[in-house]
């Protein structure tokens, strides 16, 4: 009974030290991931994500940080969720600030038309 | 049974320990009525439809996962991933639909440029015809001015008139009047005539009229013979529809002699009425002699 106790005890030790290793998952560290998400944020910033969508860019550097220091700890698993919101953050950066050039560029292209129209309005006043 | 309840008892902590989903996830809750919301917008699924189906599959990702009761950081994660590919949606959508107004408005921009252009031209040609037709009654005036100059020449030669220092100056002799009268004799009325049509032609002139005598007779007689005389002028150019205040009368007597008078021929030249015309602002200087 005492020795069956030990075992049982000793199986269980087992199982919860693989169950811990296997939720720390993977034994690589995310290199890849961390490079493109990395390239993410440099596109986004040079789409002008620093003017047009400052918070997110923040959101995705600070999580990159984040992420790189998770796999100095050798937390894998958690550098890879990091980068992975890092990314999506990055991507959200990116396509705001292409959205909030592409709408600045329709306002000045409508305001252009205004002024050629009242330009025509003119021409046609003064005949 | 004491052994049984050894061994379930940890089994239970693992449990606790790996998570069991709470009843809710809130970041769950927040991204899948945030995605309904996108996906009821028909801007969203017109102008962003794949990165509305993928943030519809990073929803159900986590969906999956919160069933399958998996960890809640994970769960907090894939919700925090869908809710990012959400409002990556709903901007891709205002991207594309900046991008597609963007090409309409370059096209009308064009058509727009198109009509400045047009009606830059219409106005300039409009400016060339006024400034055509303003070229021509320019030319138009100058010639009726040429021809009103022509014309004052030529009454001017009618009348007989002189120009002077107090401009154009006509002398009748006293061969329009009786010996010592101020009627006009018919013979002279030919003069009136022409003087009268002169003035009704020129509205902007006016005429001074000053009468003269020789020195026969007293000196006050020869002033108001020399007055009557002018005045006789000045109602024949008056019933001739002339204003009467165009016309001013001065009588200067036997003074301002013109020749000798020791003579019938110089007596004779000194006998006169002479008419002054106006300039164009209808003033006469005075004698100053």
């Amino acid at each position: 009974m005492e020795f069956n106790m030990k075992q049982y005890y000793k199986f269980l030790a087992c199982v919860i030290g693989l169950g811990l290793l296997t939720a720390c998952g993977s034994t690589n560290p995310p290199t890849q991931q961390l490079t493109e998400t990395q390239m993410v944020i440099q596109q986004a910033e040079q789409d002008g994500a620093e003017e047009y969508a400052p918070l997110e860019i923040r959101e995705a550097k600070i999580k990159l940080n984040l992420a790189r220091e998770a796999v100095e700890k050798e937390e894998y698993e958690e550098a890879i969720l990091l980068a992975e919101q890092a990314r999506v953050s990055a991507e959200l950066a990116q396509v705001r600030a292409q959205s909030g050039k592409a709408q600045k560029a329709v306002a000045e292209l409508r305001e252009s038309i205004r002024v050629l129209k009242a330009e025509i309005e003119r021409n046609q006043r003064t005949d | 049974m004491p052994k049984a309840y050894l061994a379930i008892f940890p089994l239970l902590i693992l449990l606790v320990g790996c998570g069991g989903p709470p009843a809710n996830n809130p970041l769950l809750l927040s991204a899948t009525s945030e995605f309904n919301t996108a996906q009821q917008d028909t801007m969203v699924v017109r102008h962003a439809p794949v990165a509305l189906k993928e943030a519809e599959e990073a929803l159900e990702k986590t969906q999956d996962l919160w069933e399958s009761k998996a960890d809640k950081a994970v769960v907090d994660h894939y919700a925090f991933i869908a809710q990012q590919r959400t409002l990556i949606a709903i901007e891709t959508a205002k991207l594309n639909a900046a991008n597609s107004e963007l090409s309409r408005s370059e096209v009308e921009r064009q058509q727009v440029l198109l009509d400045v252009r047009r009606s830059e031209s219409e106005r300039s040609e409009a400016r060339a015809r006024q400034a055509q037709r303003e070229a021509q009654s320019e030319r138009a005036l100058a010639a009726d001015a040429m021809r009103r100059a022509e014309e004052l020449a030529q009454q001017v030669r009618d009348l007989e008139a002189r120009p002077t220092e107090r401009g154009l100056v006509l002398t009748l002799g006293d061969v329009l009047f009786e010996t010592g009268k101020s009627d006009i004799r018919s013979e002279g009325m030919r003069s009136i005539e022409n003087l009268a049509t002169f003035l009704n032609e020129y509205p902007e002139r006016n005429i001074m009229i000053e009468g003269f005598t020789d020195n026969v007779g007293s000196e006050s007689f020869n002033m108001q013979l020399s007055r009557d005389r002018a005045n006789s002028v000045k109602s024949a150019l008056v019933s001739r529809r002339i204003q009467a205040n165009r016309i001013e009368t001065v009588g200067f007597g036997l003074n301002h002699p013109v020749a000798d008078n020791t003579s019938n021929a110089g007596r004779q030249q000194n006998r006169r009425v002479e008419i002054i015309i106006s300039d164009q602002d209808g003033k006469v200087s005075p004698r100053t002699q």
